[in-house]
């Protein structure tokens, strides 16, 4: 005989029973996620703590036995970096980079989405034609610059001399001077950078809704102040995002500068992953590279946490 | 009758020239062993030129029954990248790998001794200069493929008129002939380049293992030791600094070109061809390009001559320069198929296919290779083509020196060139420069437990 829910000894049964699915409902979802998870524990979790481990010890590739953890040198990697004038300088030039193709990058994606925004003929085929940098990998890009600039053979200065600007004997060494080298990169990173910025952008300019615009132009605001007052500051959280995107992004710049002046020359164009990279594979200094891997990791959170506050005050603003 | 015995005559002479000229060949190796069954893996250096002798293993898989399975093709400073990592995981599961010279000293806890694989008459044929260099603790540790030194290269056409011959007679005093010594090279460079008669005086690559090496190349040769016995740096002395000042003002001067800093051998090479270029030291191993009339302006005028010896302020120390180096084959000492890895590299190190890869123009490693190039080239209708070898064999034989063979000689260039990169471009002095990579290295030294 089945328990009558009304009575008390039902009553409890079925209190338990909304208990256990309760759990059951608790645990579901969580069960559900568990294997991406494990997984992403193993993939990613796993190899993160060893490489902070890694970073405490002497670790060099060809040298087995050097991994080993010894209280007394954990520090060393990291203090022999913080006084390591090359890891400042390439942090530095790895800032100065970033906030200059950043910045840049943005001003143009954001001019580029507003002159978008408005074309009416075409459109499709200008946003595919902006969508061509994207379908290079940044190692070609970093070739193709590196020929635009080659002193020798490069097309910037034939183009140069071809119109009298500089004599043959007078090259411009693109790729070596100060601040040359640094601008030529720049530059690279701008022209492969741009369109992913300017595709969100014009995503959030068309999704402004228009009575705002046509409030304003009932007023008689301008071009400029319907941009200045209503159009930027709507797009803030966009802004937002394609600037944290890219300054990930463009932060971890390798492939363009390794190809490009891989650092060089005489460390004038030195990143941190260049220096990492330099460090841990080529000088097999895998605790040291560890160990600056993790400090730029911090960095990088660092940058993250601050603009997603920004977008999120942007949003509590809109 | 008669007409019998002429014709066993002339069989008799046919089998027995047919014989000669079968003994005469260059013949191949390392097929005597049946390894039916085994895939033998190898990871090897890629691109080009270097990817002709792999056509040769059909020859190994038909006679030996092993079929090989080149696992990885990349240039020399990706393959040296992935030797590391491999050898670090324990993932170098492949029987024979590429190396090198220049590379090998760091390998050496993961490679297999050879020495017990490979008879006194099977290494006989090798330069010894080279089977030294190959040798670390007595155990050797590679075998030979191919070498490469550096000549000077000059443009014949500033050294065959007589007006600028005595243009420079009245300019400096002495005879423009072909130079001997870095000091020459400098005051023709200069001549050329200030007297329009040369773009540029001299080019060299600039940034990497390739300038460090030729800095070390031209301290060697002006007496200069980069270390001395105990492995304390010893580049920053008066040899070193004088070496860097002249660097330095050859920058300063437009003597080099303006972007020699990012500058490896392909850019260099191409200066040359363009015919821009007065006089440079330059590997072998580009003449074929160099020659290509299609390819290079500067085809069919360009000389070669012994390596230069150093500045005069080395004293009697002055020698000839000889960054040398060679290609080569190890066997990982994690090989799943050792013995087969190294009938392998028996074949590709043989007579024959080292023959055939000198054709092509790289410098061979074995003597008997070198008698039948230079032989073939006696008939040559470039004259050069023989000198060219008989001078690289001389190069080769007494010229040829390695890199300190340490395995922190890269990280040293990693700490070294861009000093002297910074003294180049005129950020440091030569001495502050120097003095900042002797310090730097001294601590990298010191880390690594050499005092």
């Amino acid at each position: 005989m089945a328990a009558n829910s009304n009575s008390p000894r039902g009553k409890g049964a079925a209190t338990r029973l909304v208990e256990v699915s309760r759990i059951e409902a608790g645990f579901f979802p969580f069960a559900l996620i568990l294997p991406a998870v494990i997984l992403i524990l193993l993939v990613v979790g796993f190899p993160l703590l060893y490489s902070l481990y890694v970073s405490f010890t002497p670790y060099e590739l060809l040298k087995p036995n050097s991994l080993n953890f010894t209280t007394a040198r954990a520090l060393r990697n990291y203090q022999k970096l913080l006084n390591d004038e090359v890891f400042w300088r390439s942090l530095l030039n790895t800032i100065v980079f970033l906030a200059v193709t950043v910045n840049l990058s943005y001003l143009l994606s954001l001019a580029l989405s507003q002159l978008l925004s408005r074309v009416t003929v075409g459109q499709s085929v200008l946003r595919t034609l902006l969508m061509v940098p994207m379908m290079f990998a940044p190692i070609l890009v970093g070739m193709q610059f590196r020929w635009f600039f080659n002193a020798n053979l490069g097309l910037v200065n034939n183009f140069l001399i071809s119109v009298g600007l500089i004599q043959e004997q007078g090259q411009i060494a693109w790729l070596v001077d100060v601040p040359l080298g640094m601008i030529t990169i720049i530059i690279a990173s701008i022209w492969m950078n741009i369109p992913v910025m300017t595709i969100i952008l014009l995503a959030g300019t068309l999704s402004l809704p228009s009575e705002t615009f046509e409030a304003a132009e009932v007023d008689g605001a301008s071009g400029w102040q319907k941009f200045r007052f209503i159009t930027f500051p709507l797009l803030a959280p966009f802004s937002y995002i394609a600037l944290t995107i890219m300054s990930l992004d463009i932060a971890r710049a390798f492939d363009i500068v390794r190809i490009m002046t891989d650092g060089g020359p005489a460390r004038r164009t030195e990143m941190l992953w260049t220096y990492i990279t330099r460090l841990a594979i080529e000088d097999t200094k895998f605790g040291l590279g560890s160990a600056m891997s993790w400090i730029t990791v911090f960095l990088s959170v660092a940058f993250t946490l601050y603009f997603f506050r920004q977008l999120v005050k942007a949003r509590i603003v809109r | 009758m008669l007409r019998k015995l002429f014709l066993m005559l002339l069989m008799l002479a046919l089998v027995s020239a047919f014989a000669v000229s079968a003994q005469d060949e260059a013949q191949y190796a390392g097929l005597d062993m049946d390894l039916s069954g085994i895939n033998i893996k190898m990871a090897n250096i890629g691109g080009g030129q270097y990817e002709v002798m792999y056509d040769a293993i059909s020859v190994f898989e038909e006679a030996t029954g092993a079929t090989v399975e080149i696992v990885a093709l990349l240039d020399g400073f990706s393959m040296d990248q992935k030797l590391k990592v491999d050898f670090a995981t324990g993932a170098a599961d492949y029987d024979v790998a590429w190396d090198h010279t220049s590379f090998v000293a760091q390998y050496t806890p993961f490679l297999l001794p050879l020495q017990d694989y490979f008879s006194e008459d099977e290494l006989a044929p090798f330069s010894p200069a080279i089977l030294d260099a190959a040798t670390i603790d007595g155990n050797l540790y590679l075998i030979p493929r191919h070498a490469d030194i550096s000549p000077i290269h000059y443009r014949k056409d500033l050294y065959e008129d007589e007006a600028i011959a005595a243009a420079y007679m009245d300019a400096t005093g002495e005879e423009l002939t072909v130079p001997t010594n870095l000091e020459q090279i400098d005051r023709q460079a200069r001549f050329f380049v200030e007297n329009g008669h040369s773009t540029l005086g001299y080019t060299l690559a600039g940034k990497e293992e390739a300038l460090t090496g030729r800095f070390y190349e031209m301290h060697f040769a002006s007496g200069g030791s980069l270390f001395d016995e105990n492995y304390e740096p010893a580049f920053n002395d008066e040899i070193g600094v004088a070496v860097a000042e002249l660097l330095a003002s050859w920058y300063a001067d437009g003597i080099i070109p303006s972007d020699t800093t990012s500058l490896l051998w392909d850019g260099v090479a191409q200066y040359f061809c363009n015919n821009d270029v007065a006089i440079k030291l330059e590997w072998y191993g580009w003449y074929a390009y160099f020659q290509d009339a299609d390819s290079c302006a500067v085809a069919g005028n360009f000389g070669l001559a012994r390596g230069f010896t150093g500045l005069s302020v080395g004293g009697d120390a002055v020698r000839p320069s000889g960054w040398a180096g060679a290609h080569a084959f190890s066997v990982p000492a994690t090989a799943p198929n050792p013995q087969a890895g190294v009938q392998l590299i028996k074949f590709l190190s043989s007579e024959r296919v080292a023959y055939e890869e000198a054709l092509l123009g790289f410098l061979p490693t074995r003597s008997d290779v070198w008698d039948r190039v230079i032989a073939d080239a006696s008939d040559a209708e470039n004259p050069l083509d023989r000198e060219r070898l008989e001078l690289a064999r001389i190069q080769v034989g007494e010229d040829f020196k390695t890199p300190p063979l340490i395995a922190e000689w890269i990280p040293f260039s990693n700490i070294f060139y861009p000093h002297l990169q910074a003294v180049i471009l005129g950020d440091a002095s030569a001495q502050e420069g120097l003095d900042a990579a002797a310090e730097e290295t001294r601590e990298m030294m010191a880390d690594a437990g050499y005092y």
